[in-house]
């Protein structure tokens, strides 16, 4: 166990410009940016263009929604919030990216490898501690940040609406940013799942590439799929690689809004943090793809774990 | 019975045609300290890298009970290595590498690594980077030596350090880590500064093993006599392994003959171990 949270730790602290420095400035500015305009909402065009007389600014809007859409607006703001972290979000793919596509290639580039393998642990447990810092405790760290973002942007909201006089507590619907969390997360780990091949893909190139790691990741899929359509006029591999970075899910949620009027941020909300994850959840254990993916991903593993043995 | 620490039989390593390690049979035991000195490219990094399993190789070897291609991580709770190119991880802080090590190692003993620091100036809130070549040398020294490995396994441990340093080490190297229950492979170019220390040498040429010995055994094997004027013939005679002049007069070297027959002819002296890896390597030594 010791072992696993030095190498847990030992990655953080390699990827920290990444993992840590990255979702803060990114939370940060979308904080200071929703502090700003919150303050100066009444200046807004936006607003003014809504064409309520009496709304003047942030308090007014909350007091005339808790009025007329009682029941949407804590929905409403749960989803505000996640809005408002939505800027490091836009970041964390390529965090994933560079982070599994170095975590193999730079120690054998600047040789620390030889200093790894003078420490009691085998190959794999390095692969998988590598594997597991960058898919699951890399998205903690974010959701960790978007949580606290989400709770910051509450309580400067707060004061700006405090002394606005609008209704503090439509700020603060807990229970829904709570499950919110709990179900982003879970749809997190579900999309995780259905993209690891690909991300075992690049963990592999990590360890083969002997330079240019980013050409032989990306290179090598366009050129699968450049071939494939010149000599069959196919494009079997390009879904494929669509399916399991997200494309699953408009299988998934087929059956999901068909027949169903969504009215209201309430339902949506609903429907996105509350049945959507089990619905998706459900298909991807139902699925062959879902299984078959994970062998595929499996393959590229062991061959980073059988190359990192080789590796000096 | 003696234990040994590692068992090769027909170790081999080859690249395509090329054969970095011919095959050699070897037994190193516990509580020696063994030189391993040969030519740049000889294949003295490749016979080491297959004892720590770094490589794959073809043959029989034994580190310890295990195989080292398979099991290296557990070989590695007895085993430390210092390899010939400078390896800590640059973006790290000296403590950052000391928790890591005490978190993966069981046999580490921070106090002790701490105390060998205190003896240098390696500040231990600097990053591997901004340390100085010989500081960062000093760094990993300190590391392995807080590890109680039974064998250690060191490929030019002191390159680009100055000479104080270096005499250090050695002394602290044979005071404070060696004993008994351990083994130390060196290699290195500087040889005399390690000969005192040696109790076993091995010499390798074109990735063959041409001279496994015990240290006082071989350094009597050989002798230089430097030939009195009037007996240069009769030195000749007993066939010198190498011949030269120096100051004026003959001065021939000699395997496995009587040191007193020797001293009848001239003034007889030990040879140093460079001097006998050089008059095994240009061949007439064999």
């Amino acid at each position: 166990m010791n072992t696993y949270l030095a190498l847990v730790k030992r990655e953080i602290l390699d990827g920290k410009n990444g993992y840590i420095r990255v979702p803060l400035i990114l939370s940060g500015l979308a904080l200071a940016m929703v502090f700003l305009s919150s303050v100066g909402i009444g200046e807004l065009n936006l607003v003014r263009d809504i064409d309520h007389d009496q709304v003047h600014n942030i308090g007014d809007a909350l007091n005339l929604a808790q009025q007329e859409e009682p029941a949407d607006l804590p929905a409403a703001v749960t989803a505000g919030y996640w809005v408002m972290s939505a800027l490091m979000w836009v970041a964390f793919p390529f965090v994933i990216f560079f982070s599994l596509l170095g975590s193999l290639y730079e120690e054998r580039r600047d040789r620390s490898i030889l200093f790894w393998k003078s420490m009691p642990v085998d190959d794999w447990q390095e692969v998988a501690a590598k594997l597991f810092t960058t898919v699951l405790v890399t998205p903690v760290i974010f959701f960790g940040v978007a949580i606290a973002a989400q709770l910051t942007s509450a309580v400067l909201l707060s004061v700006v609406v405090l002394f606005q006089g609008g209704p503090v507590s439509a700020l603060w619907p807990l229970g829904l940013m709570i499950s919110s969390w709990f179900s982003m997360f879970g749809h997190y780990v579900i999309w995780a799942l259905w993209a690891l091949p690909v991300l075992a893909w690049v963990l592999f190139v990590s360890a083969y590439a002997s330079r240019l790691p980013f050409m032989w990741a990306i290179l090598t899929p366009v050129i699968i799929i450049l071939a494939e359509l010149m000599f069959f006029d196919t494009h079997v591999f390009a879904e494929w690689l669509g399916r399991q970075l997200g494309g699953w899910q408009e299988w998934a949620f087929h059956d999901l809004g068909q027949g169903r009027h969504i009215d209201g941020p309430r339902e949506a909300l609903n429907m996105v943090f509350g049945a959507a994850q089990w619905e998706a959840l459900k298909f991807s254990l139902t699925s062959m793809r879902f299984w078959s993916g994970l062998v595929v991903a499996g393959g590229f593993v062991y061959g980073a774990i059988e190359l990192r043995k080789r590796g000096t | 019975m003696t234990e040994y620490v590692i068992e090769a039989n027909g170790l081999a390593k080859s690249y395509g045609d090329f054969q970095a390690l011919k095959p050699t049979s070897f037994k190193v035991p516990l509580g020696r300290i063994l030189g391993v000195i040969g030519e740049n490219g000889a294949g003295k990094t490749t016979m080491l890298n297959a004892v720590l399993g770094l490589m794959s190789y073809e043959g029989n070897l034994s580190v310890m009970g295990n195989d080292p291609s398979k099991e290296r991580g557990k070989l590695m709770q007895d085993v430390c290595f210092i390899a010939d190119v400078a390896t800590l991880p640059k973006w790290m802080k000296v403590s950052e590498v000391l928790d890591y090590v005490e978190g993966v190692h069981a046999r580490f003993d921070r106090p002790k690594a701490m105390s060998f620091l205190n003896r240098t100036k390696v500040p231990l809130d600097r990053k591997v980077r901004a340390l100085s070549k010989g500081m960062t040398v000093q760094l990993h020294l300190a590391v392995v030596m807080a590890i109680d490995a039974k064998l250690l396994v060191l490929d030019e441990p002191t390159l680009g350090l100055d000479i104080i340093f270096r005499k250090q080490f050695y002394a602290s190297l044979l005071e404070e880590y060696f004993d008994e229950d351990r083994t130390v492979i060196i290699t290195t170019h500087q040889v005399e500064e390690i000969e005192h220390i040696l109790s076993d040498v091995m010499f390798i040429k074109d990735g063959e093993v041409v001279l496994e010995a015990d240290m006082d055994e071989l350094t009597q094997q050989f002798i230089e006599l430097m030939v009195s004027p009037g007996n240069e013939e009769e030195a000749a005679k007993l066939n010198p392994i190498s011949k030269g002049t120096t100051f004026g007069k003959t001065t021939c070297i000699y395997k496995n003959i009587d040191r007193e027959e020797l001293a009848k002819l001239g003034e007889t002296r030990r040879l140093g171990l460079a001097d006998i890896f050089v008059a095994t390597m240009t061949g007439e030594g064999q």
